[in-house]
């Protein structure tokens, strides 16, 4: 008994083929990982199968219905969840919930809901305001109402933190019986390896699909497995690091943070942070959704004025010369924040003409770059039809364009593939090798060895402050994905008692 | 060339791309100004034609049926109605039928045959204020032509000339075309600037525009120019096919006019951009836009003149830049205002611009320090 059969599709948006022949069957009752790289077509196989997209050729058979003809039917069968947050922002939890039951028709216990998610306390607060992790939870939540008997979760631990990525696994895992079929796109090798089946798609077509053990029976030899399948990764040196250069500084500290602390309202968001990098150094800040990093990073660039405390970047107070600290500075925000009206050459060209680049010079830098991070496919694509890592690649790009000494980069991976992560921090420690000062958040945390210290973080305070290695040793941990969920842990049940 | 115009031309072109390059967004600002002074310039006017009247003529004399002939033969009304009764009168002004009722006595014939004074009532349907008025004028005018003719024989008289200075035939469609130019324009630039800041914070693009080396005060400059020139260039075009298209004569110095376009449509983009400073999202701008767009109207002249407001609205109307943009545009269009005249006019205008950037630049930085 299958839930989803796939026959010879292929979909195709004007001229770009998305998926070419594909024949896939998804057995009934399974946990199912949909992996690939960016642009390999995992949203747009998903997209067909609940029906919101029509097939170019071959069909599909969802639930023994046709998603085109019955998607009326279908639905009710159906839970799903988008890659975009698809909730209502300026609706409370609560509202969300209540209107997602009455499209739905369901009758499920709330209060029943809220506990299982650990939304509760937050019932009452507007969804726009959640941190990362509790809106996927949330996400999560909408989509299980109902009972659905097939469950498709595009992307659901894009940006969320180790710990609870590791709820939301466990909640999807209660709430379903043996008859429910989770489909489950990630760019997370952990969490497949602990699916029952595995898909993987490339270029639009399917490369591998059958049981997870079948590409490794230890973690390891999985994901190179994957890797290899995916084209493989070979480390050579980057060529960003090349023809980058950076002017002279003096400054041994380049980044300075006294004390910063921020109050919104009458919660804390940051309290007392401080710490300091140095040239060529690659510093991490990690912890979980709504910890305050991104509010630490919007401070260090001067988009928040600090309650009290004070940042200094190469020597200069961020707060009052905003204008002259920027120059340094190569900023990626954590949600996407380019142009998606204009198309990948037109941002980047906007972006080099912002920080003072023109002429051939300019040019010259914008070519690289589209040949680096290998967007010349679409260069005149406009950004709001890009796969998500490309919109990665295209912010790293233009945060870069201008060959700062010093890089902001919340969340640089997220969304992004195995391959192009790796990319990523090869060109990442090759700039801090010729002198880049880095500062980074993340959720990989195979990520957190690259860097050189790392201040993890809980509820707006520093609970710890190291190197990575000894940061693992103090937590008595066997990686820093272990050491990072004993952590924080430890330290709510401290706050709790 | 400097770093600062290098940031501020590259933020201006991308201001361009983003309103011309997509497809929709350039349809959205071509076409409807186009579409509106086409329609607006034939559907609405004020004047009265094609008035349909009802007569009950009690008199039935030679005198009464030449009265009724005027009427008939007039080119103002349209079609008359003979009713027997009161009660058919009433019906069709009740049911707009007719939108003028006319009664003879029966002793017209009688009075004027031994040359003493007599009366006609003119009935009219005050629902509809101001074309009651004037069809109740052009009715009388009717009747007291027709009373000073057989006045003519027997005594002197003061005959009336009226000239009409700047649209000689009343032709309204010259008023509202005009009228047009202004309006069409104003609307263009306030959207377009008032969604410029607005969507960004939206989108969140803003964010990354505020970590580069732009400063708040070229940003500001950058978004200042392109609403500007867009709806310069819409401004001109307009004028163009009123004065080709419509044939409505242009009869002031076009440097002025220009000048005075410029001045009034920078004021205009400085609300804009002060709306967009402190809007989170593009519906909260285009609230704003509305909020401020329709008393601008209301009290720029273009329903009723400013003359004939209250006091109290008067004073108001001295800080709408539409106002001036009005009085400034027609001024200099029909009656080819002198550049004394058109100086007084500018200099509120500007006083207005510099008011309302600096209050958009403190706002902008308010909502950016939060």
């Amino acid at each position: 008994m299958n839930c989803v059969e796939i026959k010879n599709l292929s979909k195709n948006f004007s001229d770009d083929i998305a998926l070419k022949d594909i024949n896939l069957s998804f057995e009934k009752g399974k946990i199912i990982a949909l992996l690939g790289a960016d642009g390999a077509g995992k949203t747009t196989l998903l997209r067909l199968i609940v029906g919101l997209l029509c097939p170019s050729g071959g069909n599909i058979v969802t639930l023994n219905l046709n998603p085109q003809e019955e998607k009326e039917k279908l639905v009710n069968f159906i839970g799903y969840m988008p890659q975009k947050f698809g909730l209502y922002e300026d609706l409370t939890v609560i509202e969300n919930l209540n209107l997602y039951s009455k499209l739905k028709r369901s009758d499920d216990d709330f209060e029943k809901l809220l506990d299982f998610t650990t939304l509760k306390p937050f019932k009452n607060r507007l969804a726009g305001n959640l941190s990362g992790g509790m809106k996927q939870k949330l996400g999560l939540a909408c989509a299980l109402l109902g009972n659905p008997e097939l469950l498709i979760l595009d992307e659901p631990s894009v940006g969320v933190d180790p710990l609870s990525r590791l709820e939301l696994l466990d909640l999807v895992k209660k709430s379903i019986t043996k008859n429910t079929s989770v489909i489950w796109s990630s760019s997370y090798l952990d969490e497949a390896f602990s699916f029952d089946l595995s898909a993987i798609l490339d270029k639009g077509r399917v490369i591998f699909s059958g049981n997870t053990k079948l590409l490794g029976n230890n973690y390891e030899t999985f994901e190179k497995k994957v890797i290899e399948l995916m084209g493989g990764y070979q480390a050579h040196s980057s060529l960003v690091a090349k023809n980058y250069h950076i002017q002279e500084y003096s400054e041994d500290c380049t980044v300075v943070a006294d004390n910063l602390s921020k109050k919104f309202g009458d919660f804390w968001a940051v309290k007392n942070n401080s710490f300091c990098i140095k040239k060529g150094e690659i510093f991490g800040l990690l912890g979980p959704n709504g910890a305050g990093k991104s509010t630490t990073f919007k401070m260090m660039c001067a988009l928040i004025k600090p309650t009290s405390g004070r940042g200094f970047i190469m020597g200069v107070d961020v707060e009052h010369q905003a204008t002259k600290v920027r120059r340094y500075l190569g900023y990626m925000a954590q949600k996407f924040s380019l142009y998606t009206r204009l198309s990948v050459y037109d941002n980047l060209n906007f972006f080099a003409g912002v920080y003072g680049l023109y002429g051939k010079d300019k040019k010259e830098k914008i070519e690289r770059m589209i040949n680096i991070f290998e967007l010349n496919e679409y260069k005149n694509t406009l950004t709001s039809l890009l796969p998500l890592g490309f919109k990665q690649r295209l912010s790293l790009a233009a945060a870069l364009i201008h060959q700062p000494p010093i890089l902001f980069l919340d969340e640089p991976t997220s969304g992004v593939d195995v391959i192009q992560r790796k990319e990523f921090w090869n060109h990442i420690k090759a700039l801090s090798n010729i002198g880049v000062s880095v500062l980074v958040t993340t959720h990989f945390m195979d990520e957190a060895r690259f860097c050189d210290n790392i201040s993890l973080f809980y509820d707006g305070e520093i609970i710890a402050l190291d190197k990575p290695n000894e940061i693992i040793k103090s937590a008595k941990a066997k990686d820093m994905n272990e050491a990072f969920i004993k952590m924080i842990k430890n330290k709510r049940l401290e706050n709790e008692s | 060339m400097s770093q600062k115009l290098i940031r501020i031309l590259a933020l201006i072109k991308k201001e361009f791309l983003s309103i011309f390059k997509d497809p929709k967004s350039r349809a959205l600002i071509i076409t409807p100004p186009l579409l509106q002074l086409l329609v607006f310039a034939h559907a609405i006017t004020m004047e009265v034609k094609n008035i349909d009247i009802s007569i009950l003529d009690y008199s039935k004399s030679n005198y009464s049926r030449e009265l009724i002939s005027r009427f008939s033969n007039s080119s103002w009304f349209r079609k008359v109605y003979f009713v027997n009764t009161k009660k058919e009168m009433k019906d069709d002004i009740d049911l707009k039928k007719s939108q003028i009722g006319i009664i003879i006595q029966n002793d017209l014939a009688k009075n004027i045959a031994s040359k003493k004074p007599t009366e006609v009532l003119i009935i009219a349907d005050g629902r509809q204020t101001n074309s009651a008025s004037l069809a109740s004028s052009y009715a009388s005018n009717i009747i007291s032509s027709y009373s000073s003719e057989l006045q003519k024989t027997s005594s002197a008289s003061v005959n009336v000339i009226i000239r009409n200075w700047f649209n000689p035939n009343i032709e309204y469609k010259w008023f509202l075309t005009v009228s047009l130019i202004v309006m069409l324009s104003m609307v263009l630039c306030l959207l377009l600037s008032a969604l410029s800041i607005a969507r960004e914070r939206e989108l969140g693009s803003f964010n990354q525009l505020l970590v580069s080396p732009l400063s708040h005060s070229e940003i500001l400059i950058s978004k200042t120019i392109p609403p500007l020139i867009v709806a310069f260039i819409s401004s001109i075009i307009i004028t163009l096919i009123i004065v080709f298209c419509f044939r409505v004569p242009f009869g002031g110095n076009i440097f002025l006019y220009l000048i005075s376009t410029i001045v009034s449509l920078t004021s205009i983009v400085a609300i804009g951009l002060f709306i967009s400073s402190f809007s989170y999202t593009q519906q909260q701008a285009i609230l704003g836009v509305f909020a401020f767009q329709t008393p601008a109207v209301l009290l720029s002249g273009f329903v009723s003149p400013v003359e004939d407001m209250p006091l109290f609205f008067q004073k108001i109307s001295l800080i709408n830049p539409l106002r001036y943009y009005m009085l400034l545009n027609k001024g200099i269009y029909f009656k080819g205002m002198d550049s004394l005249t058109v100086l007084k006019a500018l200099i509120p205008l500007i006083g207005i611009s510099a008011i309302m950037f600096i209050l958009a630049r403190f706002s902008f930085k308010l909502k950016v320090d939060n």
